[in-house]
């Protein structure tokens, strides 16, 4: 079928989303619990759009086309809501997300500096106690990514999202850390995750492993403060 | 690419086990900072498991090989590459002259890469004079190769991954994918999560087996009667094929004759398989749209492993079930490259693509290109090189990434071989068991360090990149190779390893379509047609041989060549483990010793209970040739009557235990069949425990 995504007509098909469509036309659509490898979740709300005969913007991951659509990725209501569902995630986070990460690469695509609401932060709480991944759970944005990932594509059913509201957050097993849990250790979690909540330990003190990253000075401390 | 963490990323194929994830490896500062899966891999999808993504810290090991070592006066020393490329060229060109070519063999590792293989599989042709070339795949999926050959025509899986995707059932025979091809594994946990109806066959009840519809427990070594009960019930309820037999295929009829006596009540008297069970399973794989086979080492590694493998062939053959999307036969290789050494001629009785060396033309072809006269006579197998070192027949051989006295079964005989060589050469990472008794040992590099080309378990040929340079004065395989050859006498005339790649698609019309920029990121699955294009799917229209039809294999089943006895009541079976790779040369490197630190022995609680044992006893495992002790296990993994252990670690010596006997054809060795006596270690019991005999 045909839609029109910004003013550009693609073909999709059948049972395409909106999100597809819009890649196709090469449409940025920003996005923080999407992961192609993944089915759709439509979590986090941060791929809004709008479509034409819909009063409301959309989510564009779980959002069917349907023939002859007309998408605005830039429609400013639907563009309002991704900055202040950013804005938002931020503001609970104790220090800003690393460069690298993909929610520092939408924020700052969006425009979005530090955020304006202060108040409670999640407090920091690491745990490194497996070999190879780390958590950093003050990170979290309860995105559901890492434990898609190990439901969808490796199968192993290790993590669990944990608590509600505030302390919504993610454990393995049942709090017991990876090494305690089902965990085969692939790292589907720590490569899906858009935050380093879940990362690489050898990311992290990088010094037994090629060097200190240049935002190591800033992981040292955090470390410092487990 | 993240410029702010990494200096570099080089997509490049993982050289663990036979999936062929293409992985990202990420650098800085010349080392390896991160490994992540490349989200376009055709085999893997984005997804990689802990050992291609974690397992990456053995390339800056302090233990990494940096300078060649020569043997003077009985002991190693540091020496110039000048010193051992002049003691290798000396010694070699002696005992060609003294005890010609035939007294000098080579190995060339399903851990390299293709042009490594094909270049040293040319240095003992052209530049030695032998056929005395053989590789690892001797001893994991060599009866694959000869059985799918005999059936089929060519020796690979018949499909791809994808088709898990697409089939209604699947059968796991003799395989853990969980464990030995994690990503596969997940690949196939996911077809069974949206509803592929799976059937595990196995002594032990692996993990698949807790998603699958049906598990089947044999007795080690009864494959052959499980899969003939299969094909006796297909018969005997008209869920044949019948058409297909007709037109695509030959031989049923001896076939069918000799199935008569395969009644699911017999094959529940050999297996221990409850007759109702093998009835379900054969229903469910014939009458399923779509249905795939997959197996692994637990089929091949037999003293009837290839027979098996052509047995499964019937059962495909019969039901139609190959050559369709979801209808595959796929051979899960153990090595990252075991499919390619062995494709790239690196063997004692064949040239690229599986071509005999006795065949004139052929040999003339490789003549004509490299300039030598060539023999017509097949060489030694890996197991009649040792036979041949013993009797004296064997002088010098020339190892590269292979730890034969470790891996190889009946160490002792192994070591005995290489004592009684003239003259070793082991060219590796690590120093190991094997290079021990080497008199010069070369520095190598591993895969993160090379360039060329691996092929996958689906005949696909992926680039390798290097991400970074191999350590000290270490170089690569393929340098260190062809220098060699150049030394004694022979030129290949490579500069690099893309111009080996190009003489492999010149010289073999199977590859003739292959180049690195055909490849890119997205593989090749060979036949490669000369326009390039590719065959993600065999015999769909006909099989590769001159009848071009499908071959029945009337074979019976015979007792493995090794039985429980009164002696020895318990069979013991040995596998891998996900967090370690084989004889563990890398993994043991790496922090995944902190998630798995040992070998363990498991014994069923019942067994634990007759001999005294308790979960985290030390026990003695004796066979018929050799004796080790270990930690028991106690678990309802393995049934009564049997026992399991892997073999990563050195001070293990698993493979003390596995005696000579071997595949009939392959001579593969018998790793998963093994009669022994366990006892704890810790006091002597007051009286012999009396076993059941299996």
């Amino acid at each position: 079928m045909q839609v029109t995504v910004d003013g550009t007509a693609v073909q999709v098909s059948d049972g395409a989303t909106v999100l597809e469509a819009a890649k196709r036309a090469g449409s940025w659509v920003p996005t923080l619990c999407f992961d192609e490898r993944q089915a759709p979740f439509g979590a986090c709300r941060a791929c809004m759009v709008a479509v034409d005969g819909s009063a409301k913007p959309v989510p564009a991951c779980t959002t069917l086309c349907r023939e002859g659509m007309v998408i605005d990725t830039t429609d400013p209501t639907a563009r309002r809501v991704a900055t202040a569902v950013v804005e938002l995630v931020l503001s609970e986070l104790p220090s800003a997300p690393a460069p690298h990460t993909e929610l520092a690469a939408v924020a700052a695509k969006l425009g979005v500096e530090g955020p304006r609401w202060p108040g409670a932060t999640h407090p920091v709480a690491h745990d490194l106690r497996h070999p190879y991944l780390a958590f950093e759970h003050e990170l979290c944005i309860s995105c559901g990514r890492c434990v898609r990932a190990c439901d969808e594509v490796q199968g192993t059913f290790a993590l669990t999202a944990v608590g509600r509201g505030f302390e919504a957050n993610v454990a393995a097993g049942i709090g017991s850390g990876f090494l305690e849990s089902a965990c085969v250790s692939c790292g589907a979690c720590a490569d899906t995750c858009p935050t380093d909540a879940i990362t690489e330990r050898l990311l992290l003190d990088g010094g037994n492993n090629g060097g200190p990253p240049p935002d190591a000075p800033r992981l040292r401390r955090r470390l410092s403060t487990n | 690419m993240d410029t702010e963490r990494f200096d570099r990323t080089v997509t490049t194929t993982c050289g663990y086990c036979g999936v062929g994830c293409r992985l990202e490896a990420h650098v800085r500062q010349g080392r390896i900072l991160s490994i992540s899966p490349a989200s376009d891999g055709p085999a893997n999808r984005g997804h990689t498991c802990l050992k291609g993504r974690f397992a990456h810290q053995f390339t800056r090991s302090r233990e990494r090989l940096t300078t060649p070592l020569i043997r003077e006066a009985g002991e190693l020393r540091p020496a110039s590459w000048e010193e051992a490329y002049a003691r290798i060229a000396s010694e070699l060109g002696r005992i060609k002259r003294d005890h010609g070519p035939d007294a000098i063999a080579g190995l060339a590792s399903s851990r390299a890469t293709n042009e490594d293989c094909y270049a040293m599989a040319r240095l003992m042709r052209a530049a030695i004079g032998t056929n005395n070339i053989d590789n690892c795949s001797r001893v994991c999926h060599s009866p694959t190769s000869f059985a799918m050959r005999k059936s089929f025509g060519l020796s690979g899986a018949t499909g791809s991954f994808d088709d898990i995707d697409h089939a209604d059932v699947a059968i796991l025979i003799g395989v853990n994918p969980t464990q030995g091809h994690p990503v596969v594994g997940a690949r196939i946990k996911q077809a069974a999560l949206r509803g592929c109806k799976l059937i595990t066959i196995d002594p032990r009840r692996i993990e698949l087996a807790d998603y699958g519809a049906l598990h089947l427990s044999p007795r080690p070594g009864t494959n052959a009667a499980v899969v003939l009960g299969l094909c006796h019930v297909v018969a005997r309820d008209g869920l044949t094929d019948a058409d297909f037999i007709a037109q695509r295929t030959t031989g049923y009829e001896a076939l069918a004759e000799l199935l008569g006596s395969y009644t699911p009540e017999a094959v529940e008297e050999i297996t221990g398989i409850p007759a109702a069970d093998i009835e379900r399973a054969a229903h469910m794989y014939a009458e399923a749209g779509s249905a795939s086979l997959l197996w692994g080492l637990g089929v091949t590694e037999h003293k009837y492993g290839s027979e098996v493998v052509q047995l499964l062939c019937n059962l495909a053959l019969m039901t139609g079930k190959v050559g369709k999307p979801g209808s595959a036969l796929l051979p899960l290789r153990g090595q990252n490259n075991v499919q390619g050494s062995s494709d790239m001629g690196a063997l004692p009785d064949t040239y690229t693509a599986y071509r005999p060396v006795s065949d004139e033309a052929t040999a003339r072809q490789f003549e004509q290109a490299w300039g030598v006269p060539l023999s017509r006579r097949k060489g030694y197998t890996i197991p009649q090189m040792f036979d041949a070192a013993i009797a004296g027949d064997l002088k010098a051989m020339y190892i590269f990434g292979e730890d034969v006295a470790q891996t190889d079964p009946d160490t002792a005989h192994v070591v005995e071989a290489l004592e009684n060589l003239e003259f070793l050469v082991c060219q590796d990472i690590f120093e190991n068991e094997t290079s021990k008794y080497a008199d010069v040992i070369l520095p190598a590099s591993s895969f993160l360090e090379k360039a060329g080309t691996f092929v996958n378990a689906e005949r696909r040929f992926q680039l390798v990149e290097p991400a970074i340079d191999p350590p000290g004065g270490a170089r690569t395989d393929f340098e260190i190779i062809t220098t060699v050859s150049k030394l004694l006498g022979h030129d290949m005339g490579f500069q690099t390893p893309w111009d080996c790649l190009d003489e492999i698609a010149r010289l073999t019309p199977q590859y003739a379509g292959v180049s690195r920029e055909r490849i890119g990121r997205h593989g090749l699955q060979w036949p490669v047609r000369p326009d390039g294009s590719d065959s993600p799917v065999l015999y769909d229209t006909f099989f590769d041989n001159p009848e071009e039809l499908g071959k029945f294999a009337a074979l019976p089943y015979k007792e493995p060549g090794d039985a429980a006895d009164d002696e020895f009541p318990l069979i013991l079976v040995t596998g891998r483990v996900l967090q370690h790779y084989n004889a563990g040369t890398m993994t043991r490197r790496t922090n995944n010793v902190e998630l798995v630190d040992r070998d363990v022995l498991e014994v069923h609680p019942q067994d634990a209970a007759k001999l005294w044992v308790s979960d985290g006893d030390l026990v003695s495992l004796r066979s018929r040739v050799g004796r080790i002790e270990l930690e028991a296990h106690v678990t309802e993994r393995i049934q009564p009557g049997h026992v399991f252990t892997t073999f990563h670690f050195p001070e293990t010596r698993t493979n003390l235990l596995v005696g000579q006997s071997a595949d009939v054809n392959t001579s593969c060795p018998e790793y998963k069949v093994v009669a022994v006596d366990v006892r704890p270690v810790s006091e002597h019991p007051a009286y012999v425990p009396q076993l059941a005999v299996v």
